[in-house]
């Protein structure tokens, strides 16, 4: 486990950028208990975790550490960094574009599948072509995030079976991607 | 017998003073019978400082004299022409390994520029999108009102033609449409299918 590298910093920072607005610097300000929340890498992936949970953690083997704190997500063998489902609340919370789906939108997506024009509730006006979005019911509860596939003005005249949002995780991922999500094997 | 015939040398490197040791003896003697050191006890140190001055010069020049070394810049070399490329070389001085960013300023810096470089690039792709919005609906606009006039004008034309034909066939429309009504089309009955059955 170590701190990230100026580059990888920037790397996770710019991902993170895609999907949430300015109220990001919200994560590394210092908390109210004079604590604040540090980006470690442990095995590839980047875990935003308590400074003093942080710490303590270095007693812990490495080989022996799973995880700890909230992962963000990996870095793939060329450098890149890829976001997980396990970042959503922290994107849920920070979103600059948000979309809406209706009930019966809700399973389709879940299973993995992009969001069509008819199973859009709600859009966030001024979303331009391929922005990051976070995908919520209508009950304002995050389902997961995706890229937006045209504008809102362009997604209104589209018909009801043009795809709104390209998916880039989602719940579901949970119970798919099981065997993976946790562990670097 | 033997360790009473064995000498042993402490300082190996004091052997070749030796040589120098029986003017230094000669010197204890004088000073055993003078008492007093006279200006002729220092003429027999001038001839052995030469010769080891003599002795220094020889071996200088046995030695090969030192070759100098020159480094790539002194020999204008160019840079691509080396063993190792340029991006790889790493300059000396500096710190090895990875450096760490973990301080706060650090990171609300890295934020903060790559939030801004975000915000710019989104910005531009807003004013694009409402550019583009903004020819698209200048096209419609364009297209309808070309629709309209193509269908006025068609409009024109139909209504010329129906003023045309009513001065052509004024009674004779009237007639052949009433026969029409009379006897009715015979096309219905002609293009019966018959199917039987065995």
């Amino acid at each position: 486990m170590r701190p990230l590298t100026e580059e990888e910093t920037q790397a996770v920072f710019k991902k993170l950028a895609e999907y949430t607005g300015a109220s990001l610097k919200n994560i590394i300000a210092p908390q109210e208990d004079g604590d604040r929340n540090v980006f470690r890498l442990s095995q590839n992936r980047v875990y935003v975790v308590r400074l003093s949970m942080a710490n303590l953690a270095t007693s812990i083997a490495r080989d022996n550490l799973l995880s700890l704190g909230t992962c963000l997500g990996k870095f793939t063998k060329s450098g890149k960094f890829r976001i997980h489902i396990t970042a959503l609340p922290i994107l849920a919370e920070h979103a600059r574009h948000k979309l809406w789906i209706r009930p019966n939108g809700v399973m389709p997506f879940l299973y993995g599948g992009n969001i069509v024009k008819a199973h859009v509730g709600r859009f966030s006006e001024d979303c331009p072509e391929h922005q990051g979005l976070v995908v919520y019911t209508m009950d304002d509860v995050p389902l997961g995030f995706g890229v937006s596939a045209r504008s809102t003005a362009e997604s209104r005249r589209l018909d009801p079976t043009g795809v709104v949002c390209f998916r880039q995780a989602d719940c579901g991922e949970y119970l798919r991607d099981e065997d993976t999500l946790f562990q670097s094997g | 017998m033997a360790p009473s015939k064995t000498r042993t040398i402490k300082n190996k490197h004091a052997g070749p003073k030796g040589s120098t040791g029986a003017a230094a003896k000669g010197g204890v003697k004088r000073s055993a019978t003078d008492g007093v050191s006279k200006p002729k006890s220092k003429k027999p140190k001038g001839p052995v400082v030469s010769q080891q001055v003599k002795e220094k010069n020889r071996a200088l020049l046995m030695k090969r004299p030192k070759k100098k070394t020159y480094t790539a810049e002194e020999l204008g070399i160019p840079t691509l022409n080396m063993i190792t490329p340029i991006g790889v070389e790493k300059p000396k001085g500096k710190k090895k390994g990875k450096v760490f960013v973990d301080d706060k300023e650090s990171m609300t810096t890295i934020l903060n520029l790559v939030q801004a470089e975000k915000e710019g690039h989104i910005e531009s792709k807003m004013i694009k999108a409402r550019q583009l919005e903004e020819i698209r609906e200048a096209r419609k606009v364009e297209a309808e009102k070309k629709a309209a006039e193509k269908k006025s004008m068609l409009e024109d034309t139909k209504e010329s033609l129906r003023k045309k034909r009513k001065r052509k066939n004024d009674g004779k429309e009237d007639n052949d449409t009433k026969s029409i009504s009379l006897t009715g089309t015979k096309a219905n009955k002609a293009s019966r299918k018959k199917v039987s059955f065995a």
